[in-house]
């Protein structure tokens, strides 16, 4: 494994009782890479996902992540979280607490962060992804695509190798899907390895370094952007990209 | 309140039909009653006559009157805006009250002489129990609520078979249990001490429940965000869950606080002098236990309604994370 | 007076269940004696014996006594109030030292306690209305008859009084009643006495000094005839020291010579209870 990978999975399975979600997935991310993962719901993408930070457990093959294996006797399982960045769906900002106050409790609680330290990263953040100004309200006083933002900030703010997204865009508004996947491909210009389930697929031809195409557990389809749009290799893939592309 | 109309609907206290059978209602319910030989009787007199001669006449005389009286009532408070019909309401409800606490003759200066006596040893023992009391169940309910979600088999056994035990037997009874069952393992606790652990443990039962359900409330994806950044269980609980199961929890508590302000009454069976003690101590040796019952009711009603008035300012605390 | 009540009976089972650990002789007293002061339970709702007075303090005949043993043993007395259960639930477990609250000596209630003395007999006697039309205790029978729950009284109307005690003096069945009815106190029937002859009640079985008690508080209510039967009352303390037994026996015996008890009688009752007529 050299140095720079920062994702490798190889030969990992998934039941949910007898049902498999993963099947023989082999998978390397390394430093700076961005991929976009597509495919059809219910294929596996959000579970594989959710298995490089070890909100789900794998069964079978290996997981390493800042070349630490996940397993399900690992006593370490924070230090890897605090390195890998979740961004999800539905936001799941903390409610209770202010915009500021989301993105100052990681670093404080985790690292042992001072907190005006941690106040200047959260704002030095905040006004990366564009509203330094709404750090003392709550979240619910944002719109989805702000929030959705600040999510993306409160990740940022613990300075992680990787970002892990898992359909940023799609609980948003139209309208605020763009401001979104700016902050998105803005992060990525800057070097971020970006691992994002998505449908976007004008972000995904901009961006990714790779696409990987995912149908009932399985990587189907893998390849540059630029083939995997205009040459798809699989039937299941000509399809998705037909429905999808179609409107 | 619950979701209103734009459009305003007729008033139904102005409607025709049910305004009759209001007063049909009424009506019948007084001819029911004979109320000639009462103070309403008296009132009476000039049109009726002596009231105990008045026979029926005097009775439907009587009954009519009310009911007129109620129905004018009602049909005006229907008039009023809302916030002065509460007012109004409130007011007449409480009249009716005081008139009928008036009917027992009770001896204000009694009242007045033991009142003072009443609330520095019975209203602040009964306070500070109840106060000390809910601490500790609600400490015992967090633990409780944690046990009974986790997956260790230990924990969960020992949550619900305490909750079991202690919300099914009667609160008496873990009193007695408490108070007399202990010293057989060596620990003779006096009766106040007694008193706030069978509180602690009864509650803290029925709270766990409660906080059980409030911190389920909590989407998962509070969970998963937590948990994504590297949160601890015991950091996701106490800074993430539980703020956020509050608002959930602390309505529900604050009516058992209430509950528990009067069941607190019950440890007056081991010699704890609080307000309910004395309510049925103090008038005893004059007969004026009348006096005494009622002055603890109102001292126990006023304490609820300052609980009442507390808890909503609580609730509304909270509720500012939620305004858009 | 009051005898086993259902809690009563629940209490001390769940006491006995558990094993009672007799007090070590001399213990109680030694444990008196060091401390100073003698912890007295009483009871704090049973006037004219033990009441709280108009300065919130505990006064009454049971009160007198109590501090008179105290007096005469040199200690202080300090009274705490458990309910009637828990004091006859026995297995006080060192947190009072003594009982002055009129418990009448049962065999029963001798398994768990000694009496050092019987220090007043209550007559029991029956009120009626004022309207009332009997004039003779034999005018009630068949007539409702009202009385505190598992007392006495009650077992007296129901002709099934059994006077165990030591000292009791015998007595016999007056009248029969139609229905007996059981309050909760002697004050829930007088008040129900209290609403005419034969409204709710035609009588009421309970204690003289109480019936008396409710006349001077406007009840309109005599008594009728002589009193049915006297009760004898004692000091009760956990078995197991005869020297703490002994010595108040003594303080008890001291007030009966120097006629400090029948004093303390007439004080509360008007008349002289600790001998019976
Ligand atoms: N907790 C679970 N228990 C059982 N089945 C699940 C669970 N979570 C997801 N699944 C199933 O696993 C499959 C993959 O889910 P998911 O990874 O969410 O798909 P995607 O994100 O690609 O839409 C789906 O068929 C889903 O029904
Ligand atoms: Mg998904």
């Amino acid at each position: 494994m050299s140095p720079d990978t920062i994702i490798q999975a190889t030969n990992v399975a998934k039941w949910y009782g007898a049902f498999q979600v993963l099947k023989d997935i082999n998978l390397t991310v390394r430093k700076g890479e961005r991929i976009v993962i597509c495919g059809p719901s219910g294929s596996g993408k959000s579970t594989l996902i959710r298995c490089f930070n070890r909100l789900e457990a794998h069964q079978e093959g290996d997981i390493t992540v800042t070349g630490v294996v996940l397993h399900d006797k690992m006593r370490n399982v924070a230090s890897v979280r605090r390195n890998v960045g979740m961004v999800f769906q539905h936001f799941n900002l903390f409610p209770h607490m202010t915009v500021l106050m989301n993105c100052m409790v990681g670093p404080m609680w985790i690292k042992g962060i001072k907190p005006e330290a941690a106040k200047k990263t959260a704002l030095q953040f905040l006004e990366r992804v564009r509203i330094p100004d709404q750090a003392n309200k709550f979240p619910v006083q944002l719109s989805g695509g702000q929030q959705q933002r600040v999510a993306i900030a409160r990740s940022l703010c613990m300075q992680p190798a990787v970002m892990l997204f898992d359909e940023p865009t799609s609980a948003l508004d139209p309208e605020m899907v763009s401001e979104v996947l700016e902050t998105m491909t803005s992060l990525a210009r800057d070097g971020m390895t970006m691992v994002c389930v998505t449908h976007e697929m004008g972000f995904a031809r901009a961006v990714a370094d790779r696409v990987i195409f995912m149908n009932s557990g399985q990587i189907i389809e893998e390849g540059k952007p630029h083939d995997f749009f205009t040459n798809p290799q699989h039937e299941r893939t000509k399809l998705f990209l037909s429905q999808i592309l179609k409107h | 309140m619950l979701y209103p109309d734009t459009v305003e609907s007729e008033v139904i206290v102005h409607k025709p039909w049910f305004i009759t059978a209001m007063f049909a209602a009424i009506l019948a319910c007084f001819l029911a009653l004979n109320l000639t030989g009462t103070t309403m009787g008296e009132l009476m007199r000039p049109v009726i006559g002596d009231p105990v001669q008045s026979g029926f006449y005097g009775r439907f005389a009587i009954a009519f009157t009310i009911a007129v009286i109620f129905c004018l009532n009602v049909v005006l408070i229907g008039f009023a805006p809302l916030k002065l019909q509460i007012a109004i309401v409130w007011l007449e409800l409480l009249l009716l009250f005081l008139a009928f606490f008036e009917t027992f003759h009770l001896s204000l200066p009694f009242i007045r002489e033991k009142l003072p006596f009443m609330i520095t040893q019975g209203v602040v023992t009964t306070l500070y129990v109840s106060a000390i009391s809910i601490v500790i169940a609600s400490a015992i309910a967090i633990l409780g609520a944690v046990a009974k979600l986790s997956t260790n088999g230990f924990a969960y056994a020992i949550a619900t078979f305490y909750t079991s035990f202690f919300r099914g037997l009667p609160l008496l009874m873990q009193v007695y249990l408490i108070y007399l069952g202990l010293p057989q393992l060596g620990f003779v606790i006096d009766a106040v001490p007694a008193g706030i652990l069978a509180l602690s443990l009864c509650y803290g039962a029925y709270m766990t429940e409660i906080f059980r359900s409030g911190i389920q409330s909590i989407d998962r994806g509070q969970w998963e965000a937590s948990r994504s950044m590297g949160f601890g269980f015991g950091l996701t609980m106490r800074k993430v869950i539980l703020p956020q199961a509050l608002p959930v929890i602390i309505p529900p508590t604050g009516n058992q606080f209430i509950s528990m302000l009067k069941d607190s009454s019950l440890v007056s069976v081991i010699g704890v002098w609080e307000l309910m003690f004395l309510a049925r101590t103090l008038g005893q040796k004059t007969f004026q236990h009348m006096e005494m019952l009622i002055s603890a009711a109102m001292l126990y009603w006023i304490m609820s309604i300052c609980l009442e008035l507390i808890q909503s300012r609580i609730e509304h605390h909270y509720a500012r994370s939620k305004v858009r | 007076m009051r005898h086993f009540s259902k809690l009563t009976a629940l209490a001390a089972s769940l006491a006995m269940a558990l094993a009672v650990v007799p007090a070590q002789a001399g213990a109680v007293l030694d444990r008196v004696t060091a401390a100073g002061a003698l912890k007295v339970a009483t009871d704090a709702n049973w006037a004219p014996q033990s009441f709280m007075n108009d300065k919130n303090e505990l006064d009454g005949f049971d009160v007198d006594v109590a501090k008179e043993i105290g007096k005469r043993m040199g200690v202080k007395v300090v009274f705490v109030t458990p309910g009637w259960d828990i004091i006859t639930a026995g297995n006080w477990a060192g947190r009072w030292d003594m009982h002055a609250g009129s418990m009448t000596p049962t065999k029963k209630r001798a398994e768990i306690f000694d009496f050092p003395a019987v220090y007043y007999y209550t007559p029991a006697a029956v009120a009626v209305h004022n309207d009332s039309k009997a004039t003779k205790l034999s005018d009630l029978d068949g007539k409702v008859v009202g009385a505190t729950t598992t007392s006495t009284f009650e077992a007296y109307a129901n002709q099934d009084l059994v006077l165990d005690a030591a000292g009791a003096p015998p007595f016999k069945y007056e009248f029969k009643p139609k229905v007996v009815k059981s309050y909760s106190n002697s004050t829930t029937a007088f008040d129900d006495l209290r609403l005419g002859a034969g409204v709710r009640l035609d009588a009421v079985v309970s204690s003289q000094p109480s019936i008396n008690d409710a006349k001077k508080a406007g009840y309109p209510i005599k008594q009728l005839g002589e009193p049915v039967f006297y009760e004898p009352l004692a000091v009760a303390v956990e078995r197991g020291d005869p020297e703490f037994k002994a010595k108040i026996a003594d303080a008890v015996q001291g007030m009966k010579t120097d006629g400090t008890l029948s004093k303390l009688s007439v004080k509360w009752y008007g008349t002289d209870y600790t001998v019976v007529k």
